[in-house]
């Protein structure tokens, strides 16, 4: 029964005189399962989230491109930084001895905050109003060009990258968590509700760290 | 010297008697109707799926049956096996018992011995037998699929009246249709991890669980499928899918 209705609604979309724009199956499973893989990985399902991605790694290595291969690690790197967790680059690094990319190493370093050597024309569009900022340590305007940033996800990684490497606050924290909480995403949640109970506890604010503490422990139950 | 005819028939019928007896002798001999019978005692949780007289099987052969069922009074299912004398080498104190429900044919009582060598199981011994009846759950998990699925069909049917608008627009239904295909396939992709897992289990217990691998090649299959399906509606709503991979 299983199989004749699948054959039916296979016959219902030949049916609709589908021409399909040749995509590469290779690379349509890459973007796919990257793009799971995103999504388990912020939503805090990691087991899933290694299978995806290694689907996606699989995938792209059938293709021969060291370039994409290296975008998919940095994907990974940008959630690690985007959840304020570290990240070992050494694939990054191998890929680009071999086939070095420019674009690939700017999004390199500026993930991993050298923000005095990316070249911020090389850098996706988004982040590239970030740049001089971050050079400044201009947290005010920074907080601005990141609100703008209308992918989620991007925000949440600029905002993991100057929680990581500069000086920040309460309010870019809080752009994070709020990020996070209307995406639904547990794992840089719960990641930026720990760093902001520490942000108090560090300024000496007890009472707020211990609500703060008191919140995460509340979501965590 | 003639017999008399009385002494010829008593002698006929003697000696026909005997063979008679011999015959039977012979048979129940070979019946094992002399043999020494050992009985074991199983347990197990549940009672479901045991029936007597089921039979035990080793590497695929016959070598003995449940005699009785019992319930001991802390609800546990004491399961008697009889082992003849001839086949009792097999049941070791390592042995594992597995009650294998198969989707088709008799179910029965799977011996597994890794280590012949091991001593022989004492009567007052008594090991549980695990269940591998996963498969019917197995089935049961795909069964709210197979109603998705004819929801599916369903609205599919409906859709034959709409207009293309309907049909194609962002809140139209073949969107949801999609969500829908996506949501099937990623529960069937959670049911692959479940069916591997039995696997695994299966494996360490007893092997020839060939109905698993069947089942899990169909669910592969769907699987595959499914994602085809997917892809393809993908590929209609959006004629030309932005499938670069970018970083972030």
């Amino acid at each position: 029964m299983r199989k004749s209705l699948l054959t039916g609604l296979l016959i219902f979309i030949c049916a609709c005189g589908a021409t399909t724009s040749q995509i590469p199956e290779w690379k349509d499973t890459a973007s796919r399962q990257l793009e799971s893989y995103k999504k388990s990985f912020l939503t805090g399902k990691e087991s899933a989230a290694d299978t995806h991605f290694n689907r996606a790694k699989n995938a792209i290595a059938s293709s021969n491109n060291l370039n994409l291969l290296a975008k998919a690690y940095l994907t990974r790197y940008a959630l690690h930084t985007a959840v304020l967790e570290d990240f070992s680059a050494s694939e990054f690094i191998r890929i680009n001895k071999l086939q070095p990319v420019p674009a690939n190493f700017a999004y390199y370093n500026f993930l991993k905050g050298n923000f005095s050597t990316v070249e911020e024309n090389l850098l996706p569009s988004q982040y590239s109003s970030l740049i001089k900022p971050a050079r400044n340590k201009n947290l005010i305007k920074a907080l601005q060009e990141i609100s703008y940033i209308d992918d989620p996800l991007s925000r949440l990684i600029a905002c993991g990258i100057w929680v990581k490497y500069l000086p920040y606050n309460e309010n870019i924290l809080q752009l994070a968590i709020n990020t996070s909480a209307d995406n639904g995403w547990r794992r840089p949640l719960w990641a930026y509700l720990t760093q902001l109970q520490k942000y108090y506890l560090d300024r000496g604010e007890t009472a707020k760290s211990e609500n703060a503490k008191e919140w995460l422990e509340l979501l965590k139950k | 010297m003639s017999l008399s005819r009385e002494y010829k028939v008593g002698l006929f019928i003697i000696c026909t008697a005997v063979i008679i007896l011999l015959a039977l002798l012979y048979l129940a001999k070979s019946k094992g109707f002399f043999a020494t019978v050992h009985t074991f005692t199983l347990s197990s949780r549940t009672g479901e799926g045991f029936t007597e007289g089921m039979p035990v099987v080793f590497s695929g052969f016959n070598i003995g049956k449940v005699q009785t069922l019992e319930l001991n009074d802390k609800g546990i299912v004491l399961i008697k096996i009889k082992i003849p004398d001839k086949h009792v080498k097999w049941i070791r104190a390592d042995s594992a018992f597995v009650l294998y429900r198969p989707i088709i044919g008799v179910a029965r009582i799977d011996v597994t011995t890794d280590n012949l060598d091991s001593p022989p199981l004492p009567e007052n011994k008594i090991p549980e037998v695990a269940i591998v009846n996963d498969i019917n759950d197995a089935i049961g998990k795909i069964q709210p699929l197979l109603e998705t699925l004819e929801r599916l069909s369903r609205k599919i049917d409906s859709m034959a009246s709409k207009t293309d608008e309907q049909v194609f627009s962002k809140e139209g239904t073949l969107p949801q249709i999609n969500k829908i295909l996506k949501d099937v396939a990623g529960k069937l992709e959670k049911l692959n991890a479940t069916v591997d897992n039995l696997n695994k289990i299966s494996k360490e217990t007893s092997e020839g669980m060939r109905d698993l691998g069947a089942l899990r090649a169909d669910i592969d299959d769907t699987v595959k499928t499914l994602d085809g399906v997917s892809r393809q509606i993908d590929a209609i709503l959006s004629k030309k899918k932005d499938s670069e991979i970018k970083v972030p």
